[in-house]
C-alpha cells in the first residue's frame, strides 16, 4: 500500500494581525498560502487542548482571516494569540457556497451572530460577481455583539445591507427586532437565491417566511454548524441524517436536508 | 481438488491443522479465540491448544456461556472482533512537542506487523470488509493508522457448522458460508478439515503444511450439507429488501421512544459492534505540558456528549440516540457507504445488558 497522507497533520502560520471585535471574539489574520474557498473552514489547534472547527471569515493576498470567540475550551485558548504567535491548523475542509447560482439573479445573505463570519467572504465576493440585486441582512443579539464594525460603511455604501439589533441600545440608531421582521419586509423575486447561516431557529424561522413569499427552497443554502471532529468524514460525530457535515457540507441546499434538520434531534 | 478458492483444496487433519498454526507463527502475530474469564475472546495466542476447541458459546439477548461439546471449531465467534486490533480502543495518532515557541508534530503510523486472524467467521469477514470501505476505500482522506495495521493480514476463515440464538447473518446476507476475502478457509468435516485456498499467500503457506491430502468431492458435498444444517438454525430475522426506505419513512413512529423506556445508553453494542467506527480525538498531556499526545479513542452515539455543539447535546433524548444508531445501521450506511453497518453477528444483543435485540426493534419500527 503506498504512503497515504496523515489527514491530522497540523500546519502552522504566523498570527499577523489581531482585531478585538467584542468582549470575547476575536479576528486572527494568519500568514499562508494555502488556498481555500468562501464557505470553508479550517480546524484550530490549541496545544494540549484540542480542536475547534472555525469557518474561513475572509482570504486575502497572503493571509487567511478567522473570527473565533472564546466559548469552547480550545476557542479559549485561541483567543490568547497576539500578534507574532502561530496559529496551529489543519483544512481547508468541507463545500463552499455556489455563488455562480446566484449570477444575474437576486442573492440574498441572511447572517445571524458568529455566523457573519461564515458570509462574510461569500459577500465581499458577490460585491464584484454580476449579481442582479445583493442583499445582506445580519441580526446581532445586542450592540456589544457587532462584528466587523469597520465594514459596514464600505458594505452600505454598495449594496443593500441591513442590521437588526435584538435589543434596544442608546448608541444604536438602526433598527431593532428580529431578522425575520426585515425579511417579511422585503420584497423578493420568486428565484431569489438564499444563503443563510446563523443558529439553527433563526435559519428555521427564515425558512418559513421565504416559502410565504413563494421563494423555491432548492435555492436556499445553508450552512449548519455541527460537532466536527475529524473533519475527513470518519469519526461520525456531524452526522445529520445521512450525511456527514464535515465533508458533505457544512452547506447544504435546503430542500435536501430539511427533513433531518428540522426534525427534531436528528 | 479444484474449491471455489484459487487453488488446490486439501483435507487436513489436527495435525495438518497445528502445522498450518505453527506456520502462520513463523511469519505472523497470530491473533485467534481463546478461552478468557469464562468468555471466548479474540486474543494473540502462541499454540492452538490456546484455541476453545470444543467448547461452545451459548448466546441470548443479554446472557452468553461457555459449554463443552464434541468437536473442534465448534464454537461462533469471539464477543470481541478484529475491530480491536486495526481500529484499536486507544491509538496515538500525533506527538506533538513544545520546542522553544514553536510546536513540532510527529505522526506515529503504528508499527508494521503483519497480523493473521486465526479462525474469522463470515460475519467478521464481511465486517472487514465494511471497515475497509470505511476507513480506506469510500473516504476522501483513507487513513494511514488503519491502512498501516491492515496491511498484510492473513486471513484464515473458518465456516461456522452452529448458530447462537443470537445469530443473524442469513438476514443480513454474510453468511454463514465465507465466500470471499479470505487467504485460506477451513470446514470441519467428519473425517477432517477441508482446506480451501483463497490467494497466493494462502497457498505459500498450505505448502509448508506436510500432513494434508487431495479434497475430495465427497467432501465439498459435506461441506454444503453443514451449512445448510446451520442456515437453517437461523430464521430469518427481517426483510432486508427495501428496510432502507421503510425506515426513512419511519423516522418519526412513537415507537422510537419506547426504547428509551429499556436503553440505558451505556453505548456496549456500539463497543461488541465490528463495524461501529466513530470515535473521538482526546489530548493526553505531560505533567510538564511539554508535550502533548494526540488519541484516537472509541466513541459512540450514545454518549451524551456525542453530538455536542457549544456544550449542548442535540440528541438530549436516549431514544433519538438509539434511532441515531439503529438508522446508521440500516439507512444512512447505505447511502454513505453502499451497504449495511450491520453483518447480523448478534454480539450487540448477546451484550445489551438490558436484552435489546435489534431484530426485534427492526421488525418493530420498520415492518409493525
Amino acid at each position: 500500500m503506498p504512503t497515504l497522507e496523515n489527514p491530522y497533520l497540523l500546519k502552522a502560520g504566523r498570527v499577523e494581525k489581531v482585531i478585538k471585535e467584542c468582549d470575547g471574539v476575536y479576528t486572527f489574520h494568519v500568514r499562508t498560502q494555502e488556498p481555500a474557498y468562501p464557505g470553508q473552514y479550517n480546524m484550530l489547534y490549541a496545544f494540549g487542548v484540542g480542536e475547534a472547527p472555525i469557518t474561513i471569515a475572509s482570504m486575502e493576498e497572503g493571509y487567511i482571516v478567522h473570527t473565533v470567540r472564546a466559548v469552547g475550551d480550545v476557542t479559549r485558548h485561541i483567543d490568547q494569540l497576539r500578534e507574532g504567535d502561530y496559529l496551529y491548523w489543519r483544512g481547508p475542509y468541507g463545500n463552499r457556497w455556489e455563488i455562480e447560482r446566484a449570477y444575474n439573479k437576486t442573492l440574498l445573505i441572511i447572517s445571524g451572530g458568529l455566523g457573519l463570519a461564515a458570509t462574510r467572504w461569500v459577500f465581499e465576493e458577490a460585491l464584484n460577481k454580476p449579481i442582479k440585486r445583493l442583499v445582506h441582512l445580519y441580526g446581532s443579539k445586542d450592540y456589544d455583539s457587532l462584528l466587523y464594525r469597520y465594514l459596514y460603511e464600505n458594505w452600505s455604501s454598495k449594496v443593500e445591507f441591513y442590521i437588526t439589533l435584538g435589543k434596544p441600545d442608546p448608541r444604536w440608531k438602526g433598527r431593532v427586532g428580529l431578522i425575520t421582521e426585515i425579511l417579511k419586509d422585503l420584497e423578493l423575486d420568486k428565484d431569489t437565491v438564499v444563503f443563510a447561516c446563523g443558529p439553527d431557529p433563526m435559519v428555521k424561522a427564515c425558512v418559513k417566511i421565504l416559502e410565504e413569499k413563494g421563494l423555491l427552497l432548492e435555492n436556499l443554502y445553508a450552512s449548519l454548524e455541527r460537532h466536527m471532529k475529524c473533519s475527513v468524514g470518519t469519526c461520525g460525530h456531524c452526522m445529520i441524517g445521512p450525511y456527514f457535515v464535515c465533508k458533505d457540507g457544512p452547506i447544504f441546499r435546503y430542500d435536501l436536508i430539511r427533513e433531518y434538520f428540522e426534525r427534531k434531534e436528528v | 481438488m479444484e474449491g471455489k478458492g484459487k487453488g488446490r483444496s486439501y483435507l487436513l487433519s489436527l495435525e495438518g491443522i497445528r502445522e498450518l498454526f505453527e506456520a502462520l507463527k513463523d511469519g505472523y502475530i497470530v491473533l485467534a479465540p481463546k478461552l478468557r474469564d469464562g468468555l471466548i475472546a479474540l486474543s494473540e495466542v502462541q499454540s492452538l491448544e490456546e484455541l476453545p476447541l470444543g467448547y461452545r458459546n451459548i448466546e441470548a439477548p443479554g446472557f452468553c456461556v461457555i459449554e463443552k461439546v464434541e468437536g473442534y471449531f465448534t464454537y461462533t465467534h469471539p464477543y470481541n472482533s478484529f475491530k480491536s486490533f486495526l481500529h484499536p480502543t486507544e491509538l496515538p495518532l500525533i506527538r506533538v512537542r513544545k520546542e522553544r515557541e514553536d510546536l513540532n508534530f510527529q505522526t506515529l503510523v503504528p508499527e508494521e506487523k503483519a497480523m493473521c486472524l486465526f479462525d474469522i467467521r463470515a460475519c467478521d469477514l464481511s465486517a472487514l470488509k465494511v471497515l475497509d470501505t470505511v476507513f480506506l476505500y469510500k473516504n476522501p482522506h483513507p487513513d494511514p493508522y488503519y491502512a498501516s495495521l491492515r496491511e498484510g493480514l492473513f486471513v484464515l476463515a473458518v465456516n461456522c457448522s452452529y448458530a447462537t440464538s443470537t445469530c443473524f447473518c442469513t438476514t443480513m446476507e454474510t453468511g454463514p458460508e465465507v465466500k470471499e476475502g479470505y487467504d485460506l478457509l477451513i470446514t470441519e468435516l467428519s473425517e477432517g478439515f477441508l482446506t480451501e485456498v483463497g490467494s497466493e499467500k494462502g497457498k505459500r503457506i498450505i505448502e509448508k503444511v506436510k500432513d494434508k491430502r487431495e479434497a475430495e468431492g465427497k467432501h465439498f458435498e459435506e461441506k454444503r450439507k453443514i451449512l445448510e444444517k446451520t442456515e437453517l438454525t437461523m430464521k430469518r430475522a427481517f426483510q432486508t429488501e427495501g428496510l432502507t426506505k421503510r425506515l426513512y419513512e419511519r423516522m418519526d413512529a412513537k415507537y422510537w421512544e419506547h426504547i428509551e423506556k429499556r436503553c440505558v445508553a451505556c453505548t456496549s453494542c456500539t463497543q461488541a459492534c465490528p463495524t461501529c467506527f466513530c470515535f473521538d480525538i482526546i489530548e493526553r498531556n505531560n505533567l510538564e505540558l511539554e508535550e502533548s499526545l494526540r488519541v484516537r479513542v472509541w466513541d459512540s452515539c450514545f454518549s451524551p456528549s456525542f453530538a455536542t455543539v457549544h456544550r449542548f447535546n442535540l440528541r438530549q433524548s436516549v431514544h433519538s440516540r438509539y434511532r441515531q444508531w439503529l438508522m446508521h445501521k440500516f439507512a444512512y450506511w447505505v447511502g454513505q457507504f453502499d451497504c449495511f453497518g450491520c453483518v447480523g453477528c448478534g454480539r450487540c444483543i448477546t451484550w445489551c445488558p438490558v436484552g435489546i435485540d435489534i431484530r426485534e426493534e427492526v421488525r418493530r419500527i420498520a415492518y409493525a
